[in-house]
């Protein structure tokens, strides 16, 4: 079979769609209007420190929490009126494990698939499919309670995959997972996305936005500050390099008045951290000549492209990860 | 075509998964609905029987083993219902989660409370018709009638059971409520519920208590089949306090599952 030509993301149908989408708890804001988007086959995530009202819009994606007000359609239908039949077509992978660690690896995912009401014979099978999928055939009928994070996270996915979903919502997967595991995880996940599984996902990690995501939006308190693809978010809101001076705690002090001659070129721009200097320009490794030659001595130097943080920085005055 | 067949999920879904997590204690389950009869019958019906037959049974109408079998029966139901409605409730939203892994698919509040209802009500079914064959061999089944205190006794215990679920629905935490629930409405119900005693024998206020509670109207209903002569009148009127009970708290429960899981 061959494989059928990548449409491009524009011309695919949208499967959600939300319009002043929002969230109140009583006083707390929680997602203060937002507009976007999700086309058909698009990896779409939701980039945003914790409580920023990711969990909360995919929560209300998932259609297990009513929107305050605004539009919300999923796969054209009102999530208030037809929550069962939109969640029969929805895998979720929630930020919290919601597995029975009593049960085994294998009861987990047939339990699972019986809630969606999948008749037994198919489901057995499906099963075995997907216990492949998540590298766990081996601890089939093992207890989930001993299970490492990495191992409980796949299991979650395999779980969310049991109805065959047409999106697949998650909620920080690799959050808590040491980096190897992390990298088996996106690895599967790129796996489903070559697949045509449409991915939703919120995370706080600027490296697994950029890894799996076409095309993000940047929340900070309830509200989208940015959208498009990384790529395009970067080149936007950042230089095409960073050089970045470390200094003992008190040192910088000054730096940013003998820095000033250092930038020449528009857009680029210094940044104080606590314990860092970060220095937005065209060539990096020339402005870490041209600070030292303006008799700043830094404990150690550091050239590097721009990340998502570095937008996330420019656009908030924070840092994603505190 | 999975888009079709998850339209078919229905409570039994919800009932399937206790069904399955029970399994793993399914030996202990057995010896305690085996022993928890054979203990309570052996100890009252059989030993305290001895010395209150010695002293004459003509309130009671019947020898005290006949007698106490059937409020047994129904008191038993309504601790294992209780237990489990707590246990079950709390589990799904604290302990385990459980529950919103349900929530997260085509099932619906109402069905994961109504499951969870259904199966205490199918696993109450199982331990009173163990409860009566055990009764039988001691003789303490006099009439085939005594079937009916099966659907008495779990009628009685769900009655008790949803609004108890209603409430662990609205817990975040446990904190005292198990202890409260047990120590100061379970066993007061346990004892003055007409179990070991008619409520005749007790004062006035103590009467309004037992028909205040569903296990007394359990119990009623219980030795009427296990005995017989009670008027239809007393019938109907137990059966439908029993039955205004579930309307509310089923209802309340389903409410109590729907904030906690859709918010």
């Amino acid at each position: 079979m061959v494989a059928p030509e990548q449409e491009p993301a524009a011309a695919a149908p949208v499967l959600i769609a939300a319009r002043g989408l929002t969230k109140r708890f009583g006083d707390l804001v929680a997602v203060a209007g937002i507009d976007f988007e999700v086309r058909r086959g698009e990896a779409f995530g939701f980039l945003g420190p914790n409580g920023a009202g990711k969990s909360s819009t995919m929560r209300m994606i998932g259609c297990v929490a009513p929107a305050t007000s605004g539009e919300l359609r999923i796969l054209g239908l009102d999530p208030q009126r037809y929550g069962p039949r939109i969640r029969a077509r929805l895998g979720v992978v929630p930020q919290q494990d919601t597995l029975d660690l009593e049960l085994t690896v294998r009861e987990n995912l047939y339990i699972y698939g019986r809630y969606f009401g999948l008749p037994r014979e198919g489901l057995r099978a499906k099963v075995d499919e997907l216990l492949r999928f998540a590298q766990l055939s081996d601890r089939a009928n093992a207890k989930v309670e001993p299970l490492s994070g990495g191992m409980k996270r796949r299991l979650t996915i395999a779980r969310s995959l049991v109805n065959d979903p047409e999106i697949l919502l998650l909620d920080e997967p690799t959050t808590g997972l040491d980096p190897q595991a992390r990298h088996v995880l996106w690895d599967r996940l790129y796996r489903l996305k070559q697949s045509g599984v449409t991915l939703v996902l919120t995370t706080h990690y600027m490296d697994e936005a950029e890894q799996l995501c076409d095309r993000l939006v940047v929340m900070d308190g309830g509200r989208i500050v940015a959208e498009g693809a990384p790529a395009a978010l970067i080149a936007e809101h950042s230089t095409r390099e960073v050089a970045e001076l470390r200094f003992e705690p008190g040192g910088s002090a000054g730096a940013v008045e003998r820095l000033a001659g250092v930038l020449s070129g528009a857009g680029e721009r210094v940044e104080v951290l606590p314990d860092r200097v970060l220095l937005y320009v065209e060539d990096g490794e020339g402005a870490v000549v041209s600070a030292l030659d303006a008799g700043l001595r830094p404990l150690s130097t550091l050239v590097r492209r721009s990340t998502l943080e570095d937008v996330f920085l420019r656009l908030t005055g924070r840092s994603l990860v505190d | 075509m999975t888009v079709a067949a998850a339209s078919r999920t229905s409570a039994w879904r919800v009932v399937e998964y206790h069904a399955v997590n029970a399994r793993r204690y399914l030996t202990s389950v057995i010896v305690l609905s085996v022993l928890t009869p054979l203990v309570y019958l052996l100890a009252l019906g059989v030993g305290l029987g001895t010395l209150v037959n010695r002293h004459g049974t003509g309130t009671l109408g019947a020898p005290y083993l006949a007698f106490v079998a059937p409020g047994l029966l129904a008191a038993a139901a309504m601790q294992t219902a209780a237990t489990h409605a707590a246990n079950l409730v709390m589990g799904g939203f604290k302990w385990i989660r459980v529950f919103y892994g349900m929530s997260a698919t085509p099932l619906t509040s109402r069905q994961i409370c109504d499951g969870t209802l259904g199966f205490i009500a199918l696993r109450l079914v199982g331990d009173a018709a163990l409860y009566l064959a055990i009764m039988s061999s001691f003789g303490a089944a006099r009439r085939w009638e005594i079937v009916f205190a099966v659907p008495a006794a779990v009628g009685a215990a769900m009655a008790f059971a949803a609004p108890v679920a209603a409430i662990v629905a609205s817990m975040q935490s446990e904190r005292n409520l198990f202890n409260v629930l047990f120590r100061f409405v379970v066993t007061p119900m346990f004892l003055f519920s007409g179990t070991f005693y008619p409520v005749s024998r007790l004062p006035e206020w103590g009467r309004w208590l037992a028909a205040a509670s569903p296990l007394w109207h359990g119990t009623e209903l219980a030795r009427a089949a296990a005995l017989g002569g009670a008027s239809s009148a007393s019938v109907l009127g137990h059966v439908g306090y029993l039955l205004a009970w579930l309307a509310v708290g089923v209802p309340l429960a389903r409410w109590r599952f729907r904030v906690r899981a859709y918010r």
